[in-house]
């Protein structure tokens, strides 16, 4: 460990440190306020020691990590998320009478795992990122016992990510004992050096898609998705949606790019019948859904599977146009699921479609957010959602992957009837009038409110003039396309 | 030396069906057992005396035995009592007991065989293992750190018994 490895792996120091922290806290005094505050500073300051290193060339701390562009720009996205799900979570967990301190603990170490995810370059660490992410992940879940489904939702994660961890390992274990090294551009290497593909290799990486395609929820490893979304808190459910989805993302970038994946037409071919699955399969699953957190989630079913269209593009536009769309889909994500949990009540999470109907007569604001980042999510000019779609299609048009443009272009329309049709049920007359719900004091919902006005501007703004965004993305990503 | 290996790779793999198949907790437990030996034995077949060390010490060793003891010291009344008779008939510990047998056997061949019979032959002790611990990958170990604290916040937040409130009565009625 020299000096520099410090400073580079600042951010992540800061995130482990301020998790340990806020635990110590915890066993000297419980108090809502001060953890919150806390957890905030501490993402302030990872935000920090990552500006201090944004204009690196790659750096590799040896063997398990290194940073380059593409792990500066994701550590980024992941930490601003990150800090949108913290700002709306005081109000969601103020109102309930549980224990609420443990949570932001938990928060920061799923956060911590998938910044491991996001820069590691080896198998140890990628397999000990992913841990911390599930294992923190298991109880953010069923962190509200008194809940219905909570237990179900924590149950099943907790099988079905164990289940596809040990997937994940064997097939690790396999191109271990073929390749012989652990490290992503070492078995770039030994893949370059041999002719053809072993086929205890693709095995391996054949294995390892399961437990990739777990995590990121794409068909036919999607089961878990709807459940869990549902039983979930709502923050929790942002923060899967998003963060842990994007962190492996960004893993498979790399490993991809770095182990020359993209030689193999076998891998392309899995990866082309995953990702139409994942837009058929998350579109009509959720065409007629009345719960508004499972039509999310096969939502972001079919989202993943429009990103893995980039994905396969593979070269450099394709690269920038997956940034690009994780960013617009995290922005919306986590709006849509900020007005969930802004509208959830003190015993369950406003996810029944009805809970919105009339929702634009009872609560303007709100209800504008909620559709203008639903349009988003279908892709209608004007939003990030639509910038982002475009930088998809055309990452695909210019590999000439007329198949996958083809099912994307359906899809979108697909697509749009589900979440039309929940902007019309806001348009609805309200029912018979309903007693008024028993507020917290207002300043408990001026952090969540002004996240909420902050993504949707950045939601409309990304969506007019993408040029900042895409020149961003475009000069971090110069690095890792180099060193390709 | 090789049909060692694929010997303690079957009982690892018989052992751990039995504990998945079996409605007996503590049988299940006593078959955990056995299977963590046989991985041990894996190991020590692979040359690496040290990981087999320590797979007996803390998986064997610590943990199970430790669930076994919870799990038989909690709520000890007369009836556990009988309980814990039937637990330990002989069909309960026979299986069990065969096939620690059967590893060792194989252990003991193992040390009497004169040169250290591994499959790849470089055995790794646990002076390399450290080096590569607390050398290059350092950084893993604290991350190993991280996912515990992760684990024991997680587990002790939803293990915390819930303050039920319930009227005495319907408690009662509940039982």
């Amino acid at each position: 460990m020299s000096r520099n490895d410090l400073l580079y792996l600042m951010p992540l120091l800061v995130l482990a440190g301020g998790a340990i922290l806020n635990m110590l806290l915890v066993a000297v005094k419980r108090t809502h306020k001060i953890m919150y505050v806390l957890t905030i500073l501490v993402h302030i300051g990872a935000l920090l020691a990552l500006y201090n290193i944004k204009n690196i060339t790659a750096y590799t701390v040896y063997p398990l990590f290194i940073l380059d562009g593409l792990a500066v720009f994701n550590l980024g996205l992941i930490l601003l998320t990150s800090l949108a799900v913290t700002l709306l979570s005081y109000a969601y967990f103020e109102q309930r009478e549980e224990r609420k301190e443990e949570y932001y603990i938990l928060l920061l170490l799923a956060t911590l795992g998938a910044c491991v995810l996001v820069i590691s370059r080896h198998f140890a660490s990628f397999f000990l990122g992913l841990e911390v992410l599930s294992v923190s992940l298991y109880s953010l879940i069923a962190y509200l016992r008194t809940r219905e489904r909570s237990d179900e939702a924590g149950i099943k994660y907790l099988i079905l990510a164990a289940f596809s961890s040990a997937f994940l390992l064997f097939g690790m274990a396999l191109v271990y004992a073929v390749s012989g090294t652990m490290e992503f551009s070492g078995i770039g290497n030994y893949l370059s050096s041999s002719r053809e593909l072993d086929t205890l290799l693709l095995t391996g990486f054949g294995l390892m898609i399961v437990g990739i395609g777990f995590k990121l929820g794409v068909v036919p490893f999607h089961m878990w998705a709807p459940d869990v979304y549902q039983g979930a808190p709502a923050p929790v459910t942002a923060f899967i949606a998003t963060v842990s989805k994007g962190g492996m993302v960004a893993l498979l970038i790399r490993f991809f790019s770095q182990a020359g994946g993209y030689r193999y037409p076998d891998m392309l071919l899995i990866f082309t019948i995953i990702a139409i699955a994942s837009m058929f399969a998350g579109n009509l699953l959720a065409l007629r859904q009345k719960n508004i957190k499972r039509l999310l989630a096969y939502s972001s079913i079919s989202h993943l599977g429009y990103l893995l269209v980039a994905f396969l593009a593979g070269n450099k536009l394709g690269v920038e146009a997956v940034s690009f769309y994780l960013v617009a889909y995290f922005i919306t994500s986590l709006g849509a699921f900020g007005v969930v949990t802004i509208l959830s009540d003190k015993d369950r999470d406003a996810d029944k479609l009805r809970d919105y109907r009339g929702l634009l007569w009872r609560r303007p604001v709100t209800a504008a957010i909620f559709i203008a980042m639903l349009l988003s999510l279908a892709g209608i000019p004007l939003t990030a959602g639509f910038v982002g779609k475009f930088y998809l299609l055309a990452a695909g048009v210019n590999t000439q992957l007329w198949l996958l443009v083809v099912m994307l272009v359906i899809n979108s329309v697909i697509g749009l009837y589900y979440y039309i049709k929940v902007i019309a049920v806001m348009f609805a007359q309200p029912n018979a009038k309903r007693e008024p719900r028993k507020l917290l004091h207002p300043v408990f919902y001026l952090t969540s409110g002004s996240t909420m006005m902050v993504l949707a501007l950045l939601l409309v703004w990304v969506g007019i003039n993408p040029n900042g965004l895409m020149q961003l993305i475009h000069g971090l990503l110069d690095t890792f396309i180099a060193a390709r | 030396m090789e049909l060692t290996f694929y010997v303690a790779s079957a009982i690892a793999i018989i052992a751990t069906i039995m504990v998945i198949t079996n409605y007996n907790m503590i049988h299940a437990l006593l078959y955990l057992v056995v299977s963590f030996l046989a991985v041990a034995v894996v190991f020590f077949t692979l040359g690496a005396p040290f990981m087999a060390a320590l797979e007996v010490i803390i998986y064997a060793g610590a943990i199970v035995v430790l669930i076994i003891f919870v799990i038989m010291m909690l709520n000890l009344t007369n009836e556990d009592v009988q309980q814990e008779r039937t637990w330990l008939r002989p069909k309960t510990w026979i299986g069990p007991a065969l096939l620690s047998l059967v590893l060792l056997g194989e252990l003991a061949y193992l040390v009497i065989a004169e040169d250290m019979p591994t499959i790849n032959n470089q055995p790794v002790d646990a002076r390399q293992v450290g080096l590569a611990l607390y050398g290059p990958y350092l950084l893993g170990v604290q991350l190993c750190g991280m996912l515990l604290m992760a684990g024991i916040v997680g587990a002790y937040h939803l293990g915390r018994q819930k303050k039920k409130v319930v009227h005495r009565f319907l408690e009662r009625s509940e039982i």
